[in-house]
């Protein structure tokens, strides 16, 4: 299993190398979290927040991270190949398809890292001083949330793409899932800024630890329950992990390979 | 005449191609909705601190985020489905047939395709509009002025990228890219940090499609400033046709 892994692993990453020009621009479409960033640190410098200026740059700039770590397309796959039948070839391996699609993201990271170093050079040139070391363990827990917190995006979204199974496009139910992350993440404000009311019961939700959690950690700033965070956010992980077996298990015997 | 003809055929005929998914339409109805919402919400999360934007009261503020609608709306349904497939037509080498035909190819791969996906954003543009106009004392005449030639402006822009497609074949992300930055021009100009306004007014000039129609209907820059912002857009325009020509004369017809 490791090895044909591995062999999956460094197919896919050749095949995404010849992307890269596609990658940069992709990269650059989810720019919106420096254009917060602009924004926030506009407002601080007017006085707005007790946050300096640079504490919002170096906020956004690590949200903008760790949504780089968790982009994903797996629905948007999902419904090309079942509407196009291609779907049936991935089923005729003696392998469940889902390592093909994880196996294409996890080597598209390898591609699309390098190129975020290049935004932090820009980065660095903007907002001189922004960056801080903030420790190992704090790296190493914001890594963890950003990990786990692919993973679950990775688990919806190919949840998701499976009910293209039953309705043949199933790409803005992925969107809708998104509008949700974007407004209730962290990643047009600093979660701390929005009205106590609706983080209490956002903290429920698993959107905060996509973005806020680690971004935050990164970022040096206080960050209470840590732990109780890293607790719902597996859970909802586990959640997604039956909803697409489930969907797996049920959609499979509807598939009827159209097309091929 | 027989454009505008034209137009309204391939406009029937998209329409007829996507009624099909009509809960897919649904589903964007209500994406659009809950974004709106989302964005109204950010917008708040200023105004109730006391922070105007540099200088911008909330019915104002949400004059610019009408026009980024508007142009959200009109990227969705037309631009990006059209210039989407001019790539897919150089992959395959199906742009040879718009060559062959007797029309303008320029405006036949500008408007032959169109989705039902933009429209909620215009809704919520013409909605946003509706209130904030009359209650920040705007000339909506201006106003939409100011937006079509934005439009124009945005359209030569994105038409000028789309055209390298010609040489780098692949471009689904190059178009998705303008898409991005106009989605971020939704905030007054005056809200972001200089770096990025300078980015914005002169590299990729979001600027004048989103804050000048704004600005224009209310009044703090002269009708002239349209007649500024016109001249941008036509020679974008021209520039964009020119260019178009020069990028056939390398095209080599793929396949065939």
């Amino acid at each position: 299993m490791l090895r044909k892994l591995l062999a999956f692993l460094s197919v896919y990453y050749a095949h995404m190398t010849v992307y890269r020009g596609e990658i940069l621009f992709w990269l650059l479409t989810g720019l919106a979290p420096f254009f917060f960033m602009a924004i926030w640190v506009e407002a601080a410098r007017q006085g707005l927040t007790d946050r300096d200026p640079l504490a919002f740059a170096r906020y956004f700039f690590f949200v903008f991270v760790t949504r780089q770590l968790q982009v994903v397309w797996v629905t948007w796959t999902l419904s090309e190949e079942i509407r196009s039948g291609a779907f049936a070839f991935k089923l005729l391996q003696p392998l469940d398809p889902f390592w093909h699609y994880l196996a294409q993201h996890v080597a598209e990271r390898g591609v699309r890292f390098p190129m975020i170093f290049l935004l932090l050079l820009v980065f660095l040139w903007l907002y001189p001083g922004a960056l801080f070391w903030v420790g190992g363990g704090r790296l190493f827990l914001g890594l963890a949330a950003s990990l786990l917190g692919f993973l679950l995006n990775f688990l919806v979204a190919y949840a998701l793409g499976l009910l293209a199974l039953w309705l043949e496009e199933a790409t803005d139910l992925y969107n809708a899932w998104y509008v949700f992350f974007m407004l209730f993440s962290g990643y047009l404000a600093p979660l701390d800024l929005y009205p106590q009311a609706v983080r209490g019961v956002l903290d429920l939700t698993p959107f905060p630890y996509l973005a806020y959690l680690p971004a935050a950690l990164w970022s040096g700033e206080p960050v209470p329950g840590v732990g109780r965070g890293f607790l719902v956010l597996l859970g909802w992980t586990l959640l997604a992990f039956l909803l697409a077996r489930g969907l797996w298990r049920a959609g499979l015997r509807r598939f009827s390979a159209m097309g091929a | 005449m027989r454009y505008l003809r034209l137009f309204f055929t391939f406009f029937q005929a998209a329409m007829a191609a996507r009624m099909e998914y009509r809960a897919n339409f649904l589903a964007a109805l209500a994406v659009v909705l809950l974004e709106s919402a989302g964005m109204l919400f950010g917008l708040f999360l200023f105004y109730r601190n006391g922070y105007d934007l540099g200088g911008w009261r909330w019915q104002e503020a949400l004059l610019v985020m009408a026009a980024a609608r508007f142009l959200d709306g009109f990227f969705t349904s037309w631009l990006s489905p059209n210039l989407q497939k001019i790539s897919e037509r150089v992959q395959q080498g199906t742009l040879d047939f718009v060559l062959l035909k007797p029309v303008d190819s320029q405006f036949w791969v500008s408007v032959e395709q169109f989705t039902v996906w933009g429209l909620p954003s215009l809704l919520v543009g013409g909605l946003l509009l509706a209130y904030a106009a009359p209650a920040a004392g705007a000339n909506p005449f201006y106003f939409l002025a100011g937006v079509v030639l934005g439009a124009v402006l945005f359209y030569a822009l994105a038409f000028l990228m789309a055209t390298t497609t010609i040489w780098f074949v692949k471009l689904y992300n190059v178009v998705n890219f303008l898409g991005a930055v106009l989605w971020n021009a939704q905030y007054p100009i005056s809200a972001f940090d200089r770096p990025f306004r300078l980015f914005m007014t002169y590299v990729l000039p979001v600027y004048f499609m989103t804050t000048v129609p704004a600005e224009v209907a209310l009044g703090r820059k002269g009708p002239g400033f349209l007649a500024l912002l016109a001249l941008l857009a036509g020679v974008f325009f021209l520039l964009s046709r020119a260019f178009w020509r020069f990028a056939l004369r390398s095209y080599g017809s793929a396949s065939s």
